[in-house]
C-alpha cells in the first residue's frame, strides 16, 4: 500500500471548507490546503487552535518594556546630570521610551515568529502546490493510502472540486 | 464615463490579478524619463547636501533665533504624510472598514518612503552628520549616553521604531502578493519575485500564523502611529516658547498628519488610477471615503486653531499674545492666511457629495491641503522662533537655495521611489482585494447605478 | 402578557413594532423617585444650614457627569451612522439614544447654577480684569445656555430621524454599502461637530474657569473625550444589565455584540489616558507655575493624590488589563463590572477636576454630597426609562446582525 497524494482544486472557499469538514469527519485528516487569501471559513473548518505567534509578540513587548526601563534608568544614573531640574528617574519621558521599545520588539518578534512558524524562507515546494493556488483557486492535497483514494475523491467531488489529480507520493515537485 | 449604459462589472479573482499585475509589465520610455527626472532632482539635492556637509550649516538661511526652519518643517511634514498610510492599513483594518483594501498597499508604501524621507532630515540638519549615532544608546568607554529626558531622543526612538514596524508590516502584506506575482512572471522578474516571496505557498499553516500576526501588528501599529507624531509634536511642546508650549499639540499634530497624509494618498492615487486604467479596482466609493477622512481631520485641525487662539487670548500672557498677533498679522501673516484657506476653508467643499467624487476637484483640493499643511508646520516652527521672548532677539529667516533644492529633492525622492516601487512590486494588494471582493462588486454596482 | 402587548400595540401607531413591557418596573421607578426626593431635601437642607458651597459643588459635579454620559451616548449613536456600523442592527443606536431626555433636564439644571454662582465661580466675587470680557455672569450663562440648548435641539432632531423607519431599515441592511438616509447624513455630523464645540466650551467655562489662572489647550478635547467614553461605558453597562432582564435570545446574548461594546470601552479608555498623559507631560516638562499648580494640587498633594490615582486605575488600568482579551470582552460579568467601576471612576474624575478648585484642603464629601449625587442619579435613571424601553424593543425584535467574522 503506497501513499498517494490527491490534489484537488476549488473555485471558492465555501466549497473548500465543506470538503475539509467532510475529510475531518471521516478522519482522513492528513491534508494541506492552499489558498490565495486567508479564509476564515477554511480556518474554522480546519479547527486548529490559535496561532502561538501572539505569545511571541507578548514576549517581545515585555522585553521591550524591560529593556526600556533598563537603558533609561541605567544610563541616567551613570553620570547623574541635572537636566532642567527634572528628577534623574523621571517616569514621563521614560514611559515614552519604554512604549516605543515595547512596540519595536513586539513587532520584530512577531514578524520573525511568523517567518519561523510558517517555515519561510524555504526553497522546498509543498507537494501538490500549483501556481493557480496563489491566484484564484483553493486547493486541498490529501495524503492517504491507495485503498482510501476512491472515498476521498468522491468526497472531494461531492463538495464541488473542479479538478482532482492523483499523484504518487514520490518526491515533492 | 461612457455614454451607453455599460454592464455592471463583476470582477473575479482572476480579474483582480490581471488588473494589478498589468501595472507591473515592463515600462516605456515616458516612465523611465520620469524616473530620470526625479532622480536628477535628487542628485542635485544630494550635491547641495554634500556641499553643506563640507561648508557647514552656514549655507542655509538658519540664523539666530530661527535655528529650526525648513529642514525641521520637512521632517514633520514627511512624518505626517507617513501616518496616513498606517492609519489606512492598520487602524482601518481593526475597524474592519470595507473600502480600505484597494488603497492600503499604496498608502502603506507611501508610509515607508515618507518615513525614509523624513528620517533624512534630522541627519541633514546635523552640522556633523557623521556623529548621528550619538543619539542612540551604545556602550562606550566614557559611558556617554543620550539623555532620555530629551524629546529629541524620544524622536530618535519613535521614528526608528515607526520605520521598522511599518517596513515589517508592509513586507508581511507583500509576501503573499509577491508569491502570486511570481507565478505569472517570466525571466529575471520571476527570479526576483521568487527570492522575495521566500517560498510562500499559502498553506493553511502559513495563513494561520500570518492572520494572527497581521492582526497583532495592526494592533501594535495603531498606538505606534499616535505615539510617533505625538512625540514629534513634543519636540516643540516641551519647550516653554509661546506658540510651541501647548498641551493640544499631540492629538492636533496626529490629526494634522492624517489630514496631510490622506490628502497625499489622494494626490498620488488619482493620477495613477487614470494612467493605469484601474477604475474598476479603485472606485469612486473609495475616494468618497478618503475625502470624508480629509474632511473630518480638517475639522479637527480647525478646532485646534480656534482653541489655540482662544486660549492665547484667555490666558492673557503678553508674550504669548504677541506671538499670536505676529503670527496672524505680522510679516508672515500671509502664510497664516494661506494656511487657513487651504486647511480650514477649502476642505469644507468636501461636504458636497458631488465634489467628493469629482476626481479633478478632489485632486486640486488635496494639493491645496498639502500646501497648507506644509505652511502650517513652517508657521508654527519658524514663526514662533522668529518672535520669541525678547524683542531684541527677534530676527528673520529666508530659506537659501540649499534648503529649497533639498526640499524639492525630498519630494522628488519620495515620488521617484513610489513610482519605482509601483512598477516592480504590487501596488495593490491582490490578497486583500480578493478577500473583500464582495464589497468591491457592490461598490462598482453602486457607482454604475449612480452614474446611470 | 398578551393583553399588555395588545394594549401597547393599540396605543402606538400601526407602523411601529410591537412594544414590550417596560424595563423599569414600578419598584424601580419608585426607588428613583425616592432618590430624587432625598437629593432635593439634602440640597435644600445644606443651603439653609450654611453649607451651600458643598451643595453647589455636588450639583456641578453631577451635572457635568450625567450630562456627559447622556450626550456622549447620543454622540456614540451618531458616530455609528458616520462609521456605518451594522454590528448590532438598530439596537446600538437605541442604546446610545436611551439617555437623551436628560439633555433637557441638564439644560434646565444648568441655569440653576446661576443661584450658586458666587460660590462656584471665583471670578464672580473676585472679577479678573483681564478676563472680564469672557468671564462674566451674563455672557457665560448666555453662551453656555445657548450652546447646551442648541446641542439638545440638534440631538433630538437627530434622534427623531434615527428612530424613523428609513434609518432603522438601513441599520439592518447588513449586506449593503449604501449610505444612511439623507437627513441622517446631515444630522449625524452636526451632532458630532456640535458636541466637540459645545463640550469644549463647557469644559473651559465650567471647569477650567474655576481656577481662572490655569489654562490647557487640550482640556476641552480631554473633557469631551471623557464624556464620550462615559457614554459608551454606560451603554455597555446597560447592555449587560438588560441582557439578564430581557427574554431569551435578546440581542445582548450575542457575544459579538458584547465584543464590540467591550472594544469601544477599551479603546476609548486608552484614548482618554493618552489625552491625560499629553497634558501631564507638557505641563510637567515646561514647569511653568501658572500651569503646574493645577496638576500638583490634584496629583501630588494630599488629600487629592489618592483620588487621582484611583481615577487612573478605574478609568484606564482596570479596563485596559481586564478587557484586553477577546474572551473577557464577551463575558458579561467582566464587561459589566469594568463598566460600573469605570463610570464610578469618571464621576470621581469630574469631582477631582472641580472640587479642589473650590475646596482645596479637605475633601468635602459627606452625606450632603452623597445624597445630592443619588438625587441626580435618580433623575438620570427616571429620564432614561422611555429610551430603555425602546432599547428593549429593538433588542428583542430578532433583527439580523451584521456578519463581521472574527
Amino acid at each position: 500500500m503506497s501513499t498517494i497524494a490527491i490534489i484537488s482544486s476549488f473555485a471558492d472557499d465555501t466549497r473548500c471548507a465543506r470538503a475539509i469538514e467532510q475529510l475531518r469527519e471521516a478522519e482522513l485528516g492528513d491534508f494541506n490546503t492552499f489558498s490565495p487569501i486567508p479564509s476564515h471559513k477554511i480556518e474554522y473548518a480546519i479547527g486548529r487552535s490559535k496561532s502561538p505567534v501572539r505569545w511571541l509578540v507578548l514576549a517581545g513587548g515585555i522585553s521591550g518594556v524591560l529593556t526600556g526601563l533598563a537603558i533609561t534608568i541605567g544610563t541616567t544614573y551613570e553620570w547623574g546630570l541635572n537636566a532642567g531640574g527634572k528628577p534623574l528617574v523621571s517616569w514621563p519621558p521614560f514611559i515614552v521610551i519604554c512604549f516605543e521599545l515595547m512596540v519595536l520588539l513586539g513587532g520584530i518578534f512577531g514578524f520573525l515568529g511568523v517567518l519561523m512558524l510558517s517555515g519561510v524562507p524555504t526553497t522546498e515546494t509543498a507537494p501538490g502546490y500549483d501556481g493557480r493556488f496563489g491566484g484564484d483557486r483553493f486547493g486541498i492535497v490529501v495524503r492517504c493510502d491507495e485503498a482510501q483514494a476512491e472515498r476521498v475523491e468522491s468526497m472531494l467531488k461531492e463538495s464541488g472540486a473542479e479538478e482532482i489529480v492523483r499523484e504518487d507520493e514520490a518526491q515533492p515537485r | 464615463m461612457a455614454a451607453a449604459p455599460k454592464a455592471i462589472p463583476e470582477p473575479s479573482f482572476r480579474d483582480i490579478d490581471r488588473s494589478v499585475l498589468r501595472v507591473m509589465e515592463p515600462a516605456g520610455l515616458a516612465y523611465w524619463a520620469w524616473i530620470g527626472f526625479c532622480f536628477t532632482l535628487v542628485a542635485i539635492a544630494a550635491g547641495l547636501w554634500a556641499r553643506q556637509i563640507y561648508s557647514g550649516l552656514g549655507v542655509t538661511g538658519l540664523r539666530q533665533p530661527v535655528m529650526w526652519a525648513v529642514y525641521i518643517t520637512n521632517f514633520v511634514f514627511w512624518v505626517g504624510i507617513a501616518h496616513s498610510g498606517t492609519l489606512i492599513s492598520a487602524i482601518l483594518f481593526l475597524f474592519r472598514t470595507k473600502w480600505r483594501t484597494a488603497v492600503y498597499r499604496a498608502a502603506e508604501t507611501m508610509t515607508i518612503f515618507a518615513v525614509a524621507t523624513a528620517g533624512l532630515f534630522p541627519l541633514i540638519h546635523l552640522g556633523r552628520v557623521w556623529f548621528f549615532y550619538w543619539l542612540l544608546p551604545y556602550p562606550n568607554e566614557r559611558s556617554l549616553q543620550p539623555d532620555f529626558r530629551s524629546p529629541l531622543v524620544w524622536d530618535a526612538f519613535a521614528v526608528s521604531t515607526y520605520l521598522t514596524i511599518s517596513a515589517l508590516f508592509w513586507t508581511m502584506g507583500l509576501i503573499p502578493d509577491i508569491a502570486n506575482a511570481r507565478e505569472a512572471a517570466t525571466g529575471w522578474r520571476k527570479k526576483f519575485y521568487t527570492v522575495l516571496a521566500m517560498g510562500w505557498q499559502g498553506t493553511d499553516r502559513q495563513w494561520r500564523h500570518y492572520s494572527m500576526a497581521y492582526l497583532l501588528m495592526a494592533g501594535l501599529a495603531t498606538p505606534l502611529v499616535v505615539s510617533v507624531h505625538s512625540v514629534v509634536s513634543w519636540d516643540f511642546a516641551m519647550a516653554q516658547l509661546p506658540g510651541w508650549h501647548s498641551t493640544i499639540f499631540a492629538p492636533y499634530f496626529v490629526a494634522g498628519a492624517i489630514f496631510s497624509g490622506v490628502a497625499m494618498v489622494i494626490t498620488l492615487l488619482i493620477p495613477m488610477r487614470k494612467m493605469l486604467g484601474i477604475e474598476d479596482l479603485l472606485t469612486e466609493w473609495h475616494f468618497d471615503n478618503l475625502a470624508k477622512v480629509v474632511l473630518l481631520t480638517s475639522l479637527v485641525v480647525s478646532y485646534s486653531y480656534i482653541t489655540e487662539t482662544f486660549m492665547a487670548w484667555y490666558a492673557g500672557d503678553p508674550i504669548e499674545l504677541m506671538t499670536f498677533r505676529m503670527r496672524y498679522f505680522g510679516p508672515w501673516g500671509w502664510m497664516f492666511g494661506m494656511m487657513v484657506l487651504c486647511n480650514c476653508l477649502i476642505p469644507l467643499l468636501l461636504f458636497s457629495p458631488r465634489i467628493r467624487v469629482n476626481m479633478i476637484a478632489l485632486w486640486v483640493i488635496s494639493i491645496f491641503v498639502n500646501i497648507g499643511m506644509w505652511l502650517e508646520r513652517f508657521v508654527i516652527i519658524a514663526g514662533s522662533l522668529r518672535v520669541n521672548f525678547e524683542p531684541s532677539q527677534w530676527g528673520s529667516y529666508h530659506p537659501s537655495i540649499t534648503e529649497i533644492m533639498i526640499t524639492v529633492g525630498s519630494f522628488a525622492w519620495f515620488v521617484g521611489l513610489f513610482s519605482l516601487f509601483s512598477r516592480f512590486l504590487p501596488i495593490f494588494s491582490m490578497t486583500e482585494l480578493k478577500e473583500g471582493i464582495v464589497w468591491l462588486r457592490k461598490a462598482l454596482k453602486m457607482d454604475r447605478v449612480k452614474a446611470a | 402578557m398578551s393583553s399588555n402587548l395588545q394594549l401597547a400595540h393599540r396605543k402606538r401607531a400601526a407602523t411601529k413594532p410591537q412594544a414590550v413591557e417596560s424595563v423599569a418596573g414600578a419598584t424601580m421607578k419608585a426607588a428613583a423617585g425616592a432618590m430624587i426626593v432625598l437629593g432635593a431635601i439634602a440640597f435644600v437642607v445644606a443651603l439653609s444650614r450654611g453649607r451651600a458651597a458643598i451643595a453647589w459643588e455636588a450639583y456641578l459635579v453631577n451635572l457635568l457627569f450625567f450630562l456627559g454620559v447622556a450626550q456622549g451616548a447620543v454622540v456614540a449613536s451618531s458616530s455609528f451612522y458616520l462609521t456605518q456600523a451594522k454590528w448590532g442592527g438598530s439596537t446600538p443606536y437605541r442604546l446610545g439614544e436611551a439617555f437623551a431626555p436628560f439633555l433637557w433636564v441638564g439644560f434646565f439644571l444648568f441655569f440653576g447654577l446661576y443661584f450658586g454662582r458666587s460660590l462656584i465661580f471665583p471670578w464672580v466675587t473676585h472679577p479678573i480684569a483681564q478676563k472680564a470680557a469672557w468671564l462674566n455672569t451674563p455672557f457665560l450663562f448666555a453662551r453656555d445656555g445657548i450652546a447646551l440648548g442648541a446641542m439638545a435641539v440638534a440631538s433630538f432632531a437627530f434622534i427623531r430621524v434615527s428612530r424613523g423607519d428609513g434609518a432603522r431599515a438601513w441599520t439592518i441592511a447588513t449586506d449593503e454599502i449604501e449610505l444612511p438616509p439623507h437627513s441622517i447624513r446631515v444630522l449625524a455630523p452636526v451632532v458630532a461637530v456640535l458636541f466637540a464645540a459645545v463640550y469644549s466650551l463647557i469644559a473651559f467655562d465650567l471647569v477650567m474657569s474655576l481656577a481662572p489662572v490655569w489654562r490647557s489647550t487640550l482640556f476641552g478635547w480631554y473633557f469631551f473625550a471623557g464624556c464620550f467614553w462615559s457614554g459608551v461605558t454606560a451603554m455597555a453597562l446597560t447592555a449587560v444589565v438588560l441582557r439578564g432582564r430581557l427574554g431569551e435570545n435578546n440581542l445582548f446574548t450575542n457575544p459579538t455584540v458584547m465584543h464590540d461594546l467591550g472594544k469601544m470601552v477599551f479603546a476609548f479608555s486608552v484614548f482618554w489616558i493618552y489625552l491625560l498623559f499629553a497634558q501631564y507631560i507638557v505641563i510637567w516638562y515646561g514647569d511653568l507655575p501658572v500651569e503646574t499648580f493645577f496638576i500638583v494640587q490634584r496629583v501630588h498633594h494630599m488629600p487629592w493624590s489618592p483620588l487621582s490615582v484611583a481615577c487612573v486605575v478605574l478609568i484606564w488600568l482596570i479596563p485596559f488589563t481586564l478587557l484586553m482579551s477577546v474572551r473577557a470582552k464577551k463575558t458579561p460579568v467582566i464587561l459589566g463590572t469594568v463598566s460600573a467601576l469605570g463610570l464610578a471612576g469618571m464621576w470621581l474624575e469630574r469631582y477631582v477636576l472641580v472640587v479642589p478648585s473650590l475646596s482645596l484642603d479637605a475633601i468635602p464629601f459627606g452625606a450632603t454630597q452623597f445624597l445630592i449625587s443619588i438625587g441626580f442619579l435618580g433623575v438620570f435613571l427616571l429620564s432614561a426609562v422611555p429610551g430603555l424601553n425602546r432599547v428593549a424593543q429593538a433588542a428583542t425584535s430578532g433583527e439580523p446582525v451584521g456578519d463581521d467574522a472574527e
